[in-house]
């Protein structure tokens, strides 16, 4: 029998567009100095570290954690990395979640940490292209990156193969009223990049077309910062918890699955994010979830763009796929509906620190949890070409 | 085959030794220009066959697994995962396909690709595979707009002329663009269709009112390019680039001269433009240029129509040099 596995602590750095006053060193401490102050323990006493970094080129080395594990205290100890693209911050949880569970250690560290926009492009004299450029490097090498494979345009295959089957779902209205909606959740979130950039469905609607459909106002942003988490199993946790005064945050499902990376028949069926289906599916089962839309009160979803996070929400059965406008058309993630949906303001306005950005919405999850006292919890993450991959967790608060 | 000699990676993108120092709240950061580059012998191993008939034979193969039948297309394995890992077989495909599903069009690329932009990039299933391969689309009939191509949209792979083996070497236009003939010839070659074939929009005759708005708004464009022409932030925009424009607008046309640096406007028909630009309202161009609205966004709206896709990179300089004015004016 497998151990209980629980969130004793959380913490971020804020969340910024540029670092130029720390490296990435210092962002993985900030985070690490943080979260055992938030778990009140020492350093000492965590037995393990679950790296979250997605992109060696951001950070500017490969294997970037080695030179992390002396400077956050771990020498002598376990330490690993996880590198799934968007879904790395998941993925690590989940990773952190498995050796406390099979008895191997009792505390973790899961830590993430992205520095993407020392990246920068000498012809147009700003970073953004140099990143996306940098994340072309993901593409297939032999049969993608050459035809100017994106992330953006991988996603939105995704999204208008969806729109082939279901044209009068993911209206440019309901999409825009999202983000607005998504803008206004972030005034809360102190280390959001965007938390004093509110928008109008309007101004969402007018902003430029960056890769058909997304529009500018309905992509995530990337972002430099580190989130961290502290895992134990449930006896630690429990005397963790007694000191702190905060309850434990229970990891009571967990789902994974990546899909192929190429489509047609028998590989990706590309009106569908079947990796979110199946990884949401598998935690629901683990935690004994049998409807998720009863169950689930608070949603921490990767926005990697508003029509996914629509597309995504139906592949987790909290709104009908081919009517996922429903969710603002009847309500569902406005205020007062059936669930709060990434009450963080989402990757597009606190900012996409890749590796990072998925353990600051485990970080929310808890927050929001605890402080509205809720049940349940969803937190996500998508990544790679063609939304390939997929890690969910369930957080459970008693 | 072989490409024109040229460098891996082409001056132009690689900057100069250099640091700075960036003080925030009084303290001061060193920031330095930097580099990670790595190169490559790198061999197309098992997946040389698909490569070597896209360059050299102007062929396209997938591989047939015998067990499950499957054609895959790109072949990027040599044995089915379905099937116990059976081997497969290579097997030649077709050169006409369906769309998958819609593709996306990439308006703002990354640096690597602005060249390219805006390109769409969808899968097409090619006739006798069963998978999907990735293709860049393009449109003969300029820029490539939403809904030219679309999910079930029958189009024809085209080689470029100059190929090197890699996956960009071909690339796919609608069937419906192409005569008979075209669509039938396997390996039909990039030089081979009518790029031109972009129809330029009519302009009905300019009322009296028309006229007015023409004379106002030319006036405008020929102060803006003035000032971009005085304005060193603006002339960087344009280094290194030359083209000839000639602009029809209800009410007249001029042309734009971009010479390295220099830009002017000239009230005269160009015997051989570069391209050709066409908007029903002179003030769209004058909007643009004097930075109330990007002429990308016209150009993707379709108020501004142009010759050739292939000049939105132009486009992209022009809105640059309206920001650069801009931005020099603060
Ligand atoms: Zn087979």
């Amino acid at each position: 029998m497998s151990k209980r596995v629980g969130i004793v602590g959380a913490a971020v750095t804020p969340f910024k567009a540029k670092w130029n006053e720390k490296t990435y060193y210092e962002l993985a401490q900030m985070a690490t100095r943080e979260v055992v102050k938030d778990a009140k323990i020492s350093i000492k006493d965590v037995d393990s570290v679950f790296y979250a970094i997605y992109n060696d080129i951001f950070e500017r080395t490969c294997i970037p954690e080695h030179a992390l594990h002396g400077l956050i205290g771990m020498q002598n100890k376990f330490g690993t990395r996880v590198s799934t693209g968007g879904a790395t911050g998941a993925y690590t949880i989940s990773a952190a979640h498995a050796y406390l569970a099979a008895g191997r250690f009792k505390t973790a560290l899961v830590l993430g940490v992205e520095k993407c926009t020392d990246c920068f492009d000498f012809m147009s004299m700003s970073a953004t292209p140099e990143v996306i450029k940098s994340i072309g490097w993901s593409a297939d090498s032999f049969f993608e990156q050459r035809l100017g494979w994106t992330a953006a345009d991988s996603y939105a295959e995704v999204v208008l193969a969806y729109m082939d089957e279901h044209p009068k779902d993911l209206k440019p209205e309901v999409t825009a009223k999202i983000s607005s909606l998504l803008s206004q959740y972030v005034k809360t979130n102190k280390f959001a990049q965007r938390q004093h950039d509110q928008v109008t469905p309007q101004e969402v609607m007018n902003s430029r077309l960056v890769v058909y459909p997304f529009k500018e106002l309905e992509i995530c942003v990337y972002t430099e910062g580190a989130a961290a988490l502290i895992l134990a199993e449930e006896e630690t946790a429990k005397a963790i918890s007694k000191n702190t005064g905060k309850p434990i945050v229970w990891i009571t499902g967990l789902g994974e699955a990546n899909e192929h990376s190429f489509a047609g028949k028998n590989q990706k069926v590309m009106p569908r994010i079947m990796s979110d289906y199946i990884a949401s599916h598998q935690a629901y089962k683990m935690s004994g979830i049998k409807n998720p839309r009863k169950s689930i009160d608070i949603v921490e979803l990767h926005d990697a763009f508003v029509h996914q996070l629509e597309i995504t929400m139906s592949e987790f059965d909290l709104v009908p796929r081919g009517n996922a406008d429903a969710l603002i058309d009847e309500g569902l993630m406005l205020p007062g509906g059936e669930y709060l949906v990434n009450p963080c303001g989402g990757l597009i306005y606190s900012g996409h620190a890749v590796g990072a950005s998925n353990i600051m919405s485990a970080w929310s999850a808890r927050n929001e949890l605890i402080k509205r006292k809720k049940k349940t919890a969803i937190v996500h993450g998508t990544g790679s070409t063609i939304a390939q991959y997929t890690a969910v967790c369930i957080l459970e608060h008693d | 085959m072989a490409k024109k000699k040229e460098k891996l990676i082409p001056a132009e993108y690689i900057p100069d030794v250099g640091s700075h120092v960036l003080t925030i709240d009084k303290v001061k950061y060193l920031i330095a220009n930097d580099a990670m580059y790595t190169f490559y012998q790198r061999s197309k191993g098992e997946l040389s066959p698909f490569f070597l008939g896209l360059r050299d034979d102007k062929k396209i193969f997938g591989c047939k697994c015998p067990k499950c039948g499957l054609v895959r297309c790109p072949p990027f394995l040599t044995h089915c995962p379905d099937c116990d890992f059976a081997p497969t077989r290579i097997v030649e495909v077709g050169q006409v396909g369906v769309m998958l599903s819609t593709p996306p069009i990439t308006y703002f690329a990354n640096s690597l690709f602005l060249k390219m932009a805006p390109y769409g990039r969808g899968r097409v299933v090619l006739e006798g595979a069963d998978t999907a391969l990735s293709v860049n689309v393009y449109t003969t009939t300029g820029i490539l707009a939403p809904g030219i191509i679309k999910k079930g949209t029958k189009v024809k792979v085209i080689f470029r002329d100059d190929r090197s083996g890699e996956i960009s070497d071909i690339f796919c236009v609608p069937v419906s663009e192409l005569t008979k003939a075209q669509v039938a010839k396997k390996g039909l070659l990039s030089s081979q269709i009518n790029w031109e074939a972009a129809v330029e929009p009519t302009l009905k005759k300019a009322t009296a009112a028309e006229q007015e708005i023409y004379k106002k708004a030319l006036k405008e464009i020929k102060a803006v390019i003035r000032l971009m022409n005085e304005t060193e932030r603006a002339r960087k925009d344009i280094m290194g680039w030359k083209r000839e424009i000639q602009v029809k607008t209800t009410g007249g046309e001029f042309a734009i001269i971009i010479n390295n640096g220099d830009i002017s406007l000239a009230e005269k028909k160009l015997t051989k433009p570069d391209f050709i630009m066409v908007a029903k309202s002179p003030k769209t161009l004058a909007d643009g240029l004097a930075y109330r609205g990007a002429i990308t966004d016209s150009v993707i709206m379709k108020r501004l129509w142009i010759s050739k896709n292939m000049e939105f990179t132009t486009i992209f300089k022009l809105d640059r040099m309206a920001r650069s004015v801009a931005r020099s004016k603060k």
